[in-house]
């Protein structure tokens, strides 16, 4: 360029200026414009187009701003944006389904949206103010939505007693307690049980080492792909509990080797008096008497046995025990005598009771055990297995404790190894890029790893040590619910302050009752203050309910009381003393502080009351559509045949008055009797009385069910 | 020819701001099950699940504790009380019989009792052992399972809608 036209304005130069100006213009424009087409702002603009289609547009833009909206809650460390695009979510109008998204109404539940805000349940990024950003897993914002069917884990996280709106949730922590998963893993709010596995100090005294072979090999309850549980071939209910473990030949062989030599605490033997084996080892009834008395004790409520009706074989009995379809297969002959006649000596955890036994009875139904539950093929797949070698035993003892073994089954002298497994307690709160994924092909976000790790645990760590579980329908996603909702110890105080622990029931008896309620397991199926099983009827108040001589003839000879339950109490064969002791002890201090028998005044109880009750009872109020008197009635209440001499008449008046006040969760609803009615209906009630000697039953049981829902 | 490489890369410039401006990402249609807080199995395909929102769910845990004895022909402890009752109470799934009924009238009829609605007594009334809410949840759980499904009234207030 020559100098003389330095400094002096040329048309190009103009032109270049002009155009690169309206090019700055633009590009400061973006900036703007960018801003004005936020995502937010155009749901915010299609919320205020919807709701000018609505007949109440005035109610639906009342709190509208056209900014963003946010719930901010610091104690809690909420910051939820959610509600800037999520604008009618306290709308009631906009509750039904044909609202699109995000406009409509949340669903009722037990927490005001307004003061717990979003995040704490669905998870998500609340400040963010971007559907992906808000929603999914990004390099910046790592926690996504949490699938609304796992949501019962944002419950958990605070509630770590259960609900009964989180039945998912419930099932999940039962199931991690059930498979002794705090055995190798530290839990949040699942404890370590004193019983995980059952001992082994002394199995070699019950089982072969052929057995221990098949077991380790081949777990007995399988769960196939579509979901069906079976044990031994045959279909079941029964959670599978013994997973499998990844075991090489040598292993099995050194294991089985290890096992088959414990012998720490061996039962002592019991030798059954040779003139009873002299009468009935001759009888060609043996066998069907053995049967005969297996059932009448109930067996069957605690165990399961295959059996083929029309053609079709499944599993008949409870779960609390193990299914013994093919257990004379299993144990020693002389062991099992032992251990029926005293199986806290064997397994000082055991929850099976002590019955009390005659020879006769012991003989004839281990004889039926040992020749009727056997299956001649059940070893046929164990190779032939010589007396183990010391080489066998040492390395079947460390890989006990390597394989992880040691850490539910104890062995007397042998440790586990302390934090086998990971720790758990904070998993619920981990992002994606904490977790190695390794090279599975599944999404990466944290349901996806959690149930690929249950499903297989190789699939995403080849050097997994976990063992293989299968999984019943339904408890895969319930063990991934429970998993989600361990979160850690809560960041703020405020947080803390919500967490509802899960309360530990106890009950600890003393003295003579104490003796027997150890020696007949009583917990094993009844709860007392909380505590025990949920098998049979909570017993925490039976002794305002019953009387005292019905609970005495009950105890020596229980009858059901409920014709359609299936699972009922095992015939314990009980001394007059034990029974008499249970009896006292239930009636003096299992009492409800609001059933007080000095308030109903028997001589009130007139013949014509009990006329007028009974004309109540079947006509105005038909309770014979849920409760049986004579032989007609309906199946859902107990039996009343026997009211007279089973209840006490402050119960029963106190239950008509409120029966959730005795029993909170009972299905017979509340009625609004007049005290008259009340004190009608109790008269009638105590004039029935049963002939009291029962009738013996000896029906085998229709498919198993859980009785759990209709306690008495 | 500086210059106008220049122009050419400034020109440029807004087109690469304009890209920034990426549209907002649909979520995709979420598996109905994996949005559900719970699913019922079909009356009529025992394959299918119904999916149940919070309220049904609650429903239909109400349903299974205090109902299912009377209102199914089987029941979480085996055999059902129903075929054991005069008249014969309608099984929950009902549609025929049910849809038929509004919510206020099955509202009414579940708290205070079949006598009370000149039906049977052996319905007994619920209104003094469950909730409102607990009630309306029953309802609304009836009302997802139906068969033939239900079809909400046309007109403003109900608050219970077809699945």
């Amino acid at each position: 360029m020559p100098a003389e036209e330095m400094g002096k304005v040329t048309d190009r130069l103009r032109f270049v200026f002009a155009v690169s100006s309206l090019i700055f213009l633009a590009v400061l424009a973006i900036s703007p414009l960018k801003d004005y087409n936020r995502e937010w702002r155009q749901y915010k603009r299609s919320y205020l187009r919807f709701a000018q289609g609505r007949p109440d547009t005035k109610k639906l833009t009342a709190d509208y701003r056209f900014s963003i909206d946010q719930i901010w809650l610091p104690s809690m460390n909420v910051v939820d944006r959610c509600t800037t695009c999520h604008q009618g979510i306290t709308q009631a109008s906009l509750a039904d389904k044909s609202v699109p998204q995000p406009f409509r109404a949340h669903p009722p539940i037990p927490h005001n949206v307004r003061e717990w805000g979003c995040t704490i349940c669905h998870r998500g990024q609340g400040p963010a103010t971007e559907v992906a950003e808000a929603h999914e897993s990004t390099l910046a914002w790592e926690q996504p939505i949490l699938p609304t069917h796992f949501i019962q884990a944002s419950c958990g996280t605070c509630h770590q007693s259960d609900l009964p709106q989180t039945p998912q949730l419930a099932r999940g922590r039962q199931v991690l307690a059930e498979l002794n998963c705090q055995g190798c893993h530290k839990l949040q709010g699942i404890e370590r049980p004193a019983m995980l596995g059952p001992d082994l100090s002394s199995i070699g005294t019950k089982v072969t080492r052929e057995w221990i072979y098949k077991w380790l090999k081949e777990p007995r309850t399988i769960v196939d792909k579509d979901g069906n549980v079976t044990v031994n071939g045959y279909e079941t209910k029964e959670e599978p509990r013994m997973p499998k473990f990844r075991l090489s030949e040598a292993d099995l062989q050194a294991l089985s080797a290890y096992l088959s030599v414990q012998n720490a605490k061996p039962i002592a033997l019991y030798k059954i008096s040779p003139s009873v084996v002299a009468v009935w080892s001759k009888n060609p009834e043996l066998i069907s008497q053995g049967e005969l008395r297996f059932r009448q004790m109930f067996c069957s409520t605690c165990h399961s046995l295959a059996v083929t009706r029309a053609g079709e074989t499944k599993l008949i009995g409870g779960d609390l025990g193990p299914e013994l379809t093919k257990i004379g297969s299993k144990v020693n002959p002389d062991w099992l005598i032992a251990w029926l006649r005293d199986p806290a000596a064997y397994l000082p955890h055991a929850r099976m009771p002590r019955y009390g036994w005659s020879d006769e009875d012991l003989y004839k139904v281990t004889q039926y055990i040992t020749t009727k539950l056997v299956d001649s093929d059940l070893l046929a797949n164990v190779p032939k297995l010589d007396p183990p070698t010391d080489q066998e035993v040492q390395l079947g003892r460390r890989l006990f404790t390597e394989k992880g073994c040691a850490s539910c089954h104890v062995i007397e002298g042998l440790n586990p190894q302390k934090d086998f497994g990971p720790d758990l307690s904070a998993l619920g709160g981990k992002n994606a890029s904490e977790l190695e994924f390794g090279t599975a092909k599944i999404p990466h976000n944290l349901v996806s790893y959690i149930q690929a790790k249950l499903q297989d645990p190789v699939s995403v760590n080849p050097a997994a040590r976990m063992p293989q579980y299968s999984w019943a329908p339904g408890d895969l996603d319930a063990v991934t619910a429970a998993l989600l909702s361990m979160k850690g110890a809560p960041l703020t105080s405020a947080l803390q302050n919500l967490v509802v622990p899960r309360k530990a029931a106890a009950f600890h008896p003393t003295g003579s009752f104490a003796e027997v309620y150890e020696r007949y397991k009583c917990y094993a199926c009844h709860k007392f203050n909380g505590y025990g099983g949920d098998l049979a009827p909570d017993l925490s108040y039976e002794g305002s309910r019953a009387q005292r001589q019905w609970l005495i003839e009950f105890l020596k000879s229980p009858q059901t009381l409920r014709p359609n339950l299936i699972l009922r109490m095992p015939q314990l064969n009980m001394s007059d003393k034990d029974a008499a002791t249970l009896a006292d002890y239930l009636s003096m201090v299992m009492q409800h502080p609001a059933v007080n028998p000095l308030t109903t005044d028997s001589k009130q109880f007139t013949p014509a009351l009990a006329t007028l009750g009974k004309q109540l009872y079947e006509v105005k109020y038909q309770c014979q559509s849920c409760h049986t008197i004579g032989g007609s009635g309906g199946y859902v209440g107990p039996n009343l045949n026997n009211a007279g001499s089973w209840l006490t008449p402050a119960w029963i008046a106190a239950w008509l008055r409120n029966p959730q006040a005795l029993v909170p969760d009972t299905i017979e609803p509340r009625h609004n009797f007049t005290e008259q009615e009340v004190n009608a209906l109790t008269a009638y009630l105590m004039t029935l009385r049963a002939s009291s000697k029962p009738q013996k039953s000896a029906v085998l049981p229709g498919p198993r069910s859980p009785a759990q829902g209709a306690g008495r | 020819m500086r210059l106008r490489n220049l122009i050419f890369v400034l020109g440029l410039l807004p087109l690469a701001g304009l890209s920034g401006c990426r549209k907002g990402t649909a979520i995709p249609e979420a598996d109905p099950l994996l949005a559900a807080y719970d699913s019922e199995p079909d009356g009529t395909d025992a394959q299918k699940a119904i999916p149940l929102g919070y309220q049904q769910a609650q429903g239909k845990r109400v349903f299974y504790q205090y109902c299912v004895w009377c209102h199914a022909d089987a029941t979480p402890a085996g055999p059902s009380n129903r075929s054991n009752l005069t008249p014969v109470p309608p099984l929950l799934n009902d549609g025929a019989t049910l849809n038929a009924e509004s919510d206020e009238y099955m509202q009414n009829i579940i708290t205070l009792g079949g006598s009370a609605m000149g039906k049977s007594a052996m319905m007994p009334p619920y209104g003094r052992t469950l909730s409102a809410e607990e009630i309306r949840s029953v309802i609304a759980f009836a009302r997802t399972i139906a068969q033939p499904p239900y079809q909400p009234p046309g007109r403003p207030g109900s608050q219970y809608s077809a699945k």
